[in-house]
């Protein structure tokens, strides 16, 4: 620790105020918070230090705002969380209380300090990291955002629920808007549902409702039969390429049969497709597109059972939810003793939940890729019971036996649907993750297959249930997207879906800035959750383009003229044309040729720094000079 | 200025992590409440081409034991900036030889950001070899 007292009074005097957060223990129960504050208090330039249970609220902010009022700080040092959670929360506090909020540094004291060390080692290295935020925050500059002009144009990548209902209020709010969709249909997945849970309302009319203000809406084009294949730019000048191809014929997942266009009408609805946008194109086609911002809407896939899991493919008579869903959707008039499936009447049912989700690591079988799907679906339990009572009411005689580890009718107006089911006499078994269900050909006997399980709502009793039929409620998964992710550089969560920053903080956005996620890319979801996602992204997306122009972050390459002596080297080693020029000036009377930099095409790799021999380069805000005062700091500490 | 010893007495280790790949790691070994020895400093980068020869061997100078360059590799989103890095620390290793510096205590990796075990492993294996070569020394004034 430096006790190094002396202060320098170069200009304006600097005074750093540091402000430890304790993570309500998520830090203090291994930095030892106050000891800290007592190292780092009498370090050069440090004017106030103070701790809070959490920073980042409100009372932790305005801490740092009155500090600022007052004019007891300057500078400030946050010590706190990763700096991707909470850097723009600070800045934003800084800046609200009228201090430039580039003059601040962050510690992480917690991912890089007290989630891996522990005891007088952690406090020691956090000190460590103190000194050095705040070695670099007396080196730093006011600077300000670098304005580009943004197109007013959004790009929704999938149209599904959500990917409509985002084009939809995009579009309403002024922006022009691009739909782009793989298959040949609008709606998505919802286009195979039937009755929705948990508003009873048909999927089919909800979609056509919104798709057809999408295509009523003339700011908005929507591109069918296409992908995305090029990316390129930053917020509000992003440019894509678009390939529009012929569609392969697609095929219904419960009736395999091909799904024919050519006698459709725009607008018209395809039980299992969707909606047809209006034409599909002859031959294949490349799009450019320059864009401001891109929502991506990608949506979910069913989770595939493997060979065997519960006894799928091994029996034509072991289906999955989705295949069910479909069936009744697509026959909603349907009456009779016994439901039908595939020309046969079902007796007996059964449901298996929870097929392909909450897997347990050492219970489970993981994919080809080693992953194991940890969550929950979330709509499977619903979607099922739903399906349950509509077989129930349709056709009485077909009985039905529920087999689940948990029944999650979480949202508003599910738990009714439970209940109802109860009431239509389902019969409900509950097993243990460990204790699955068995699926086996009945040998003999009048039912082709025999599920048993040791039930956990008795006293463990072993039950053996005779079925026609064993639907398997599966999960969802994200689409798979590996080109997207891959060329654009989204960020994708240990369960495989498109991570948005936090939850709470910066919901339905990605660290990407001008990328927002809408719908289940994100994690499963239902139709109504997945629009109001869609309508979050929509309202960020706006707000972010209807100024016409948008801020960058100001870190760049900045030439300091005094010590420029115009060799070139640096213009030499950058490797993007036209962001180093080197210009005439007159300097004293005399020409000289100096460097010049084009912020707008300016990277800030920093490239340039290191080749210079008299140091006359910098990126705004990482300065060498507050690198080496860094190393200084920790060295000392 | 800059104390030449250690106080803790055992070397430290800085880890220049770049704010796109190695520095997420590095977050996300802590996600993991994976430990790791705590002689290790990050400091976050934007791309680590950003740093001249000199600025490593002052590192040495002012007492750092071991520097592990955490860049995005071939990850990297600034273009044409890996291969630059690459040649400079070339021409770093050089300048380490003609001081003394055993060339083990500069690496140049690449982590990405869910790269928890090849973080854990580099951050690792500098800190058993410091504490095999000790502190570092420089032959002449570099
Ligand atoms: C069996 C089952 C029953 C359900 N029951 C209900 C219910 O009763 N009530 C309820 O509220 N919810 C229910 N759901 C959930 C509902 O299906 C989803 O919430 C909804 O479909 C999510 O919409 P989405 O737009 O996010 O995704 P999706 O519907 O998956 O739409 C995504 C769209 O993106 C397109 N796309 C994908 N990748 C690309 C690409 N690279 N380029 C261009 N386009 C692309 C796809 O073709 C698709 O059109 C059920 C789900 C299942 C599986």
């Amino acid at each position: 620790m430096s006790t190094n007292q002396e202060k320098k009074a170069t200009g304006e005097q600097k005074k750093v105020g540091i402000y430890i957060c304790h993570c309500g223990g998520n830090i203090s129960d291994h930095v030892d918070v106050e000891k800290l504050a007592e190292n780092v208090k009498d370090l050069d330039g440090v004017a106030v230090v103070h701790t809070n249970t959490f920073m980042c609220s409100d009372p932790g902010q305005e801490l740092i705002q009155n500090d600022i009022r007052d004019g007891k700080v300057n500078r400030v040092v946050v010590a706190s969380c990763a700096p991707s959670l909470h850097e723009l929360t600070f800045r934003g506090a800084i800046k609200r209380a009228g201090m430039n909020p580039y003059l601040y540094e962050h510690a992480n004291i917690r991912e890089q300090v007290s989630w891996v060390h522990h005891g007088d080692q952690a406090t020691e290295k956090a000190t460590g990291l103190v000194a050095g935020a705040v070695a670099k925050a007396l080196r730093l500059q006011p600077l300000e955002p670098i304005r580009v002009e943004a197109r007013r144009h959004a790009t929704v990548i999938g149209a599904g629920v959500a990917g409509l209902r985002a084009a939809c209020d995009l579009a309403c709010r002024g922006l022009e808007v691009a739909l782009i969709e793989k298959s040949p249909f609008i709606g998505g997945r919802t286009a195979s549902l039937g009755r929705l849970v948990p508003t009873g309302e048909q999927a089919e009319e909800v979609i056509t409702q919104i798709a057809a203000k999408a295509m009523a809406n003339d700011k908005v084009t929507i591109y069918s039969c296409t992908e995305v294949v090029g990316f390129e730019g930053f917020v509000g000048n992003f440019r894509l390429t678009l390939k529009r191809k012929p569609p392969e014929e697609p095929y219904s997942a419960a009736e395999p049969q091909k799904i024919r266009m050519d006698h459709l009408e725009k607008g018209e609805f395809l039980p299992a497709a969707g909606i047809f946008p209006g034409d599909v194109p002859d031959k294949e086609q490349e799009i450019f597109l320059e864009t401001g911002a891109i929502v991506m809407a990608t949506g979910f896939r069913s989770y595939v059972p493997g060979e065997g899991e519960y006894g799928y493919l091994h029996s034509d008579k072991v289906i999955t939810l989705a295949e069910l869903v479909e069936l009744i959707a697509r026959y909603p008039d349907r009456r009779g003793r016994f439901l039908q499936v595939k020309g046969k009447p079902v007796r007996r049912m059964a449901f298996i939940h929870c097929v392909g989700s909450r897997q347990i690591p050492g219970i489970h079988e993981p994919d080809q890729d080693g992953r194991l799907n940890e969550y929950c679906s979330r709509t499977c339990c619903a979607a099922t019971l739903q399906a349950a009572v509509q077989i129930r009411s349709s056709f009485p005689e077909t009985q039905i036996f529920d087999f689940y580890r948990d029944i999650r009718t979480y949202g508003r107006g599910q738990e009714e649907v439970y209940r109802e089911a109860s009431r239509q006499r389902v019969t409900f078994f509950r097993f243990e993750p460990e204790d699955p269900p068995r699926v086996q050909k009945s040998s003999g006997g009048k039912f082709p297959l025999l599920v048993s399980v040791k039930d956990t709502l008795t006293f463990g009793e072993q039950i053996d249930v005779p079925v026609d039929l064993v639907v398997l409620a599966t999960g969802m998964e994200p689409t798979p997207i590996k080109e997207l992710v891959e060329m654009m550089k989204l960020p994708v969560g240990a369960d495989g879906f498109l991570q948005e920053v936090h939850p709470k903080l910066r919901p339905v956005e990605v660290a990407n800035t001008g990328i927002l996620l809408a719908g289940t890319c994100q994690a499963p979801m239902d139709v109504g959750e997945a629009c109001n996602a869609a309508q979050a992204a929509a309202a960020k997306t706006t707000a972010m383009l209807a100024r016409g122009y948008v801020e960058l972050d100001p870190f760049v390459a900045r030439v300091d003229p005094e010590r420029c002596k115009g060799t070139g080297l640096c213009r030499e080693a950058c490797p993007i044309e036209g962001a180093i020029e080197l210009k005439e000036r007159q300097v004293d009377g005399k020409t000289v040729v100096q460097a010049q930099i084009t912020p707008a095409l300016c990277t800030g790799c920093g490239i340039c720094v290191a080749v210079c021999p008299s140091r006359a380069l910098d990126i705004n805000g990482w300065t060498l000079e507050q690198y080496e005062a860094m190393v200084d700091a920790i060295v000392a500490a | 200025m800059a104390s030449q010893k250690d106080t803790t007495g055992k070397g430290k280790i800085l880890i220049m992590a770049t704010e796109n790949c190695a520095y997420p790691g590095a977050n996300s070994v802590g996600q993991a409440h994976s430990t790791y020895p705590a002689n290790t400093y990050i400091i976050r980068v934007r791309a680590p081409v950003l740093f001249p020869e000199q600025f490593y061997l002052d590192c040495f100078k002012k007492g750092i034991s071991g520097i592990i360059i955490m860049s995005c590799g071939e990850e990297c989103p600034y273009e044409g900036a890996y291969h630059a890095l690459a040649k400079r620390i070339d021409r770093v290793y050089q300048l380490m030889k003609e001081n003394g510096l055993d060339i083990r205590r500069l690496r140049l990796t690449s982590i990405c950001t869910v790269c928890n075990r090849a973080f854990l492993k580099e951050v690792n294996d500098m800190n058993e070899l410091i504490s095999e070569l000790g502190p570092p020394v420089l032959d002449k004034a570099a």
